[in-house]
């Protein structure tokens, strides 16, 4: 990949809480289009890396680079403008919302102006997640999974470059985790959106990633295919253990 | 019953309310000032519905912007330092004069926008309604100690002279309260309304998604003193004594804060239905038992709270359901 496809890049960023450090010297890019796979045990770093990327924390050292422009310490409202969507662990959604109006916020106001017609982004970003025939069910009365669904189609929506999923499958029986997998391929596959994901469902991220990076106690120790990943000798004895036989 | 009918039915009322004074005897009746009484906190309570009923910012310094209203008109109007005897030879220059009312609607906007932007950049949740509280007792010390200009601790006296009857006090606060109802509905209806709304809702996913949480904070919060100043200036006309005791009271923080989670926070026919039924509880009360008027109020709102906790509005009613986000 040349460097001017590059959408995302972290030099040397570093995450403190007091004494407690929880980021240490994270170095990655993630290239345009690209689906990478963020995994490690918890503590690991994983969210706090996507609280950093969005400004919900500024990092204690290093840059964060979005493109071409440095985005450390920008407002998340603007960061979300520039192109970098997420979802999140515990889902966010706006409970006295229908829908519809939950992903009407993202392309009105996450869009930066790259969205002619908000209500009809708003609606394929519905049909891309497959929440169409629910538009007008207020957000308080929808199921796990269709709310995990929704807040992918509310980042969708602003029509990013790069989008952070932060355990999108947490608490999704088998149905709903297979319908989710299919979901994070179209948006890769038909939007050309950049995805990071973290997730503790380490077949799905090694199935469908063509990238995978593993965080240990803040620290990056893997970096490659999830054949390179599964095999890694740190990987297997800090989150994945030995295979059993 | 569909919102079509339920606008019918609400413009139907509106014009009758405007033409009870046409009425013979309706302006000199007991329930004509009581009407006025309920429009004035009508408007105060949908100024605190619109920052925390939409914004979900707790604010409890709505009084502190009714008396920046009051002072305002006061000030404008007696003009000592602006005009010195214009007040004097053309007492009824100012009385109801809507640049008058707007602009002490305008300083008390921009006194919450300056007060607003670092205490809603900083502050939340409890932190927040206790910063604006205490806002609310900067007013009340700049107030008495401004010397003439403010009136000092006995306030300002307007030219009573000019009152000679409740009917623009009347229909003033008729069509603020009518005009205000549209206007929140068209708000919550816009794009502004959605950021809103996200903002009460999760003020983190909203940001993440692109709204400027601070901004839009800051225009609900002057938003909402907009409206309370213009009341103040409302009132000013009817009382024509503003004084920190009188404009400045707690009351006029507390009761449109009662009244709008009675008749339904965050909805745009709340305030209005919440002014109505706790004034009217409030006022026949104090008539029928003065001795245990509080008593009474009390105990109407314990009792709505505890078998209406959402508020009137959101009563299984269809002719309410298109007004009660």
């Amino acid at each position: 990949m040349h460097a001017d496809e590059t959408v995302l890049r972290l030099e040397n960023v570093q995450k403190s809480f007091g004494g407690l450090v929880v980021l240490a010297n994270i170095d990655l890019a993630i290239d345009r289009g690209e689906l990478v796979g963020l995994i490690g045990p918890n503590g690991a770093g994983k969210s706090t890396l996507f609280n950093v990327i969005t400004a919900i924390y500024a990092p204690s050292r290093g840059k964060v680079w979005f493109r071409d422009s440095d985005i450390t310490g920008a407002q998340p409202h603007r960061i979300c403008r520039l192109g970098i969507a997420r979802t999140f662990q515990l889902v966010r959604v706006f409970p006295t919302m229908t829908a519809h109006e939950n992903v009407l916020v993202g392309a009105v106001y996450g869009s930066g102006g790259r969205v002619a017609n908000a209500s009809q982004a708003a609606t394929e970003a519905l049909d891309l997640v497959g929440l169409s025939a629910r538009r007008d069910v207020r957000t308080a009365h929808l199921t796990l999974s269709d709310r995990r669904l929704l807040e992918i189609a509310r980042a969708v929506a602003s029509r990013p470059a790069l989008l952070l999923l932060d355990e999108p499958m947490a608490g999704l029986n088998a149905t709903e985790i297979k319908q989710m997998v299919d979901v994070i391929r179209r948006t890769r596959n038909d939007m050309g959106i950049a995805i990071l994901w973290v997730e503790h469902k380490v077949d799905a991220i090694m199935k469908v990633c063509s990238r995978v990076v593993v965080l240990d106690h803040g620290e990056k120790i893997a970096d490659g295919t999830p054949h390179e990943v599964a095999t890694n000798r740190k990987v297997i004895e800090a989150y994945l253990g030995e295979p059993s036989s | 019953m569909s919102s079509k009918a339920g606008a019918l039915i609400a413009a139907a009322l509106v014009l009758a309310l405007a033409l009870l004074p046409f009425v013979p005897g309706a302006i000199d009746h007991y329930y004509f000032s009581l009407l006025f009484f309920v429009f004035i906190y009508a408007i105060m309570a949908q100024g605190w519905n619109l920052v925390a009923g939409y914004a979900g910012q707790i604010s409890l310094g709505q009084h502190a912007f009714f008396a920046l209203g009051a002072y305002t008109t006061a000030i404008l109007w007696t003009g000592n330092y602006l005009w010195g005897s214009l007040y004097e030879t053309h007492p009824r220059i100012y009385y109801f004069d809507p640049v008058t009312m707007v602009l002490s609607g305008l300083v008390a906007a921009v006194a919450a926008a300056l007060i607003g932007l670092p205490l809603l950049s900083k502050l939340r949740g409890d932190y927040f309604a206790l910063g604006t509280l205490g806002f609310g007792e900067i007013v009340r010390v700049l107030l008495i100690n401004g010397g003439d200009f403010t009136g000092g601790a006995f306030g300002l006296v307007a030219p009573s002279g000019t009152f000679d009857t409740l009917l623009p006090h009347y229909w003033t606060g008729l069509g603020l309260t009518v005009a205000l109802a549209i206007g929140i509905h068209l708000l919550i209806k816009s794009r502004y309304g959605l950021a809103l709304i996200a903002v009460r809702d999760d003020e983190m996913a909203a940001s993440s998604n692109g709204v400027n949480v601070l901004r839009t904070k800051v225009l609900a919060f002057a938003g909402g003193a907009f409206i309370a100043g213009i009341c103040g200036s409302l009132y000013t006309y009817y009382i024509f004594h503003v004084g920190p005791d009188s404009v400045l009271n707690l009351d006029w923080m507390l009761l449109p804060l009662m009244m709008t989670v009675v008749g339904g926070t965050g909805t745009v026919l709340g305030p209005i239905i919440g002014a109505f039924v706790m004034y009217v509880i409030f006022d026949f009360a104090r008539i029928w038992v003065p001795d245990y008027h509080p008593i009474i109020a009390g105990l109407a709102i314990i009792l709505a709270m505890l078998f209406l906790p959402n508020g009137l509005s959101r009563l299984k009613l269809g002719i309410l359901k298109p007004y009660s986000r």
